[in-house]
């Protein structure tokens, strides 16, 4: 069998975004249980830097990165999900009609988690969000209760990602991981590769997002 | 035998009663309590965002912290025996308030010290000894809610 043709997949900006956001995840989790609110804050402030800059680049990233090319219609959706069962190979590079709207819930999500620390304020009064000093006690407290519920529904949501990159992997044959961590795949019959974007938007688009976190994180001042 | 059973009905009625007024007391025990704590928690809250501000109002922290001062001894009297799980209103007491009480006043005691030497250090107005107490001061809030409150 010839070495299959590989393509370009994923551009590094949702890599890198994707891989640090999955390992502030766990730590988020552990330093909240755990009564870490410093380094809670550090690794959310991260967090909000990232999701800031993956909203950027879902408008100005590489064709693959970008909501206008992965959100797509009911009927798509439906009809994709019909063939899912399948044996054959999803059809596309980049995220199928499915798995966008997943993505879409995802970063959701995390938007929804980070929103809502932003407000929290722990019992003590301690540790408030840099953005509690706009709402009062009471509220903030019902912050911190949403926040710990939303993220019950984002691990739901978490757990459903993994089960489903095993089914790909296990029943469509189609390994997912990799292309995430090298940004290439098997080239996928009548489907285009990814359009890059060029570098300096990255960096533009990194640079906005910064500024905009770390106002956020001083209070909006 | 009517009349006996006049006065037991009339006497289970008086007991019934009672028993709905101590119920009816003890609620109101445990949302007094609870909207005090929460009077701290707003006091603790506008400190660290007021020490956390680019341009600390000494006057807004001055008043937290004489408020703090204030309600901290008064802690130990929010608790009568009664007032915990046991009344069926939704709390955070632990029974070991009750079990534990040498215990339970003594966190107290050591929150009311704090509270206190908050409140001279901020009337004397150094802001950044304010900066340096605070920590202890949620500390002992801390000591306290780890062993005597139940996490929601
Ligand atoms: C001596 C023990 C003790 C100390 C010290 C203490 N607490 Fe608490 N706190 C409790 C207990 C017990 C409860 C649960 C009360 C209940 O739910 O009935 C509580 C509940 C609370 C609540 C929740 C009230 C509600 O809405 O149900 C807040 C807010 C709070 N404390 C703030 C503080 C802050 C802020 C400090 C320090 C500045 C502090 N507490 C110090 C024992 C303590
Ligand atoms: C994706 C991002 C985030 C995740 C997954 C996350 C997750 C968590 C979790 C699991 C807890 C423990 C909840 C509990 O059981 O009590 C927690 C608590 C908390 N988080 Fe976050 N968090 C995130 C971002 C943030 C941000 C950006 C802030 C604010 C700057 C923040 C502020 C807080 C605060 C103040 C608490 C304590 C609430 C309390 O004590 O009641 N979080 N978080
Ligand atoms: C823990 C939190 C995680 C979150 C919040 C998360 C979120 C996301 C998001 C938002 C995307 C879309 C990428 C983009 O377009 O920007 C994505 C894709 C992906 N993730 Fe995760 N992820 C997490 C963990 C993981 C883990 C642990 C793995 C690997 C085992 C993984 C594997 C993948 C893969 C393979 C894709 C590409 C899917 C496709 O081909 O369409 N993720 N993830």
């Amino acid at each position: 069998m010839a070495a299959e043709a590989r393509v370009r997949v994923w551009d590094g900006p949702v890599r890198i975004v994707h891989w640090l956001i999955a390992l502030a995840v766990p730590a988020l989790w552990w330093t909240g249980e755990h009564d870490q609110l410093d380094w809670h804050r550090r690794i959310g402030y991260g967090v909000l830097g990232l999701l800031l800059f993956r909203l950027i680049w879902g408008f100005v990233g590489g064709s693959t990165a970008r909501f206008a090319g992965f959100i797509r219609g009911p009927r798509t959706v439906a009809g994709y999900a019909s063939r899912l069962f399948r044996g054959e190979k999803a059809a596309v590079v980049g995220h199928n009609p499915m798995g966008g709207w997943s993505v879409a819930a995802l970063l959701a999500l995390v938007l929804a988690e980070v929103g809502l620390g932003l407000f929290a304020v722990d019992v003590d009064g301690l540790e408030p969000g840099p953005l509690s000093r706009f709402v009062d006690f009471d509220a903030g407290r019902a912050a911190a209760q949403w926040h710990a519920w939303v993220f019950y529904a984002f691990l739901a949501m978490i757990g459903l990602h993994l089960a489903a990159i095993v089914f790909y992997a296990a029943v469509k044959r189609d390994n997912l991981v990799g292309p995430m961590l090298t940004g290439r795949r098997t080239a996928v019959e009548g489907a285009a590769p990814m359009a890059a974007a060029p570098l300096w938007r990255a960096l533009v688009a990194a640079a906005v997002a910064t500024a905009l976190a770390v106002w956020i994180a001083r209070g909006l001042r | 035998m009517k009349r006996i059973s006049l006065w037991i009905s009339a006497g289970l009625i008086i007991a019934a009663t009672a028993g709905a007024v101590a119920a009816a007391d003890m609620a109101s025990v445990i949302h007094a309590r609870q909207a005090h704590y929460k009077e701290i928690g707003k006091a603790t809250k506008g400190l660290s965002e007021a020490l956390n501000s680019p341009s600390p109002q000494l006057p807004a922290i001055q008043a937290y912290a004489r408020q703090i001062d204030q309600l901290a001894p008064q802690i130990p009297s929010w608790f009568p025996a009664g007032s915990g799980p046991e009344a069926g209103v939704k709390t955070g007491a632990k029974p070991d308030i009750w079990a534990k009480s040498a215990e339970f006043k003594a966190a107290a005691a050591a929150f009311t010290t704090e509270a206190h030497r908050l409140d001279q250090v901020a009337a004397a107005g150094d802001l950044n000894a304010v900066r340096a107490e605070f920590p202890a001061l949620g500390k002992a809030c801390k000591t306290c809610h780890e062993s005597f409150r139940q996490k929601d």
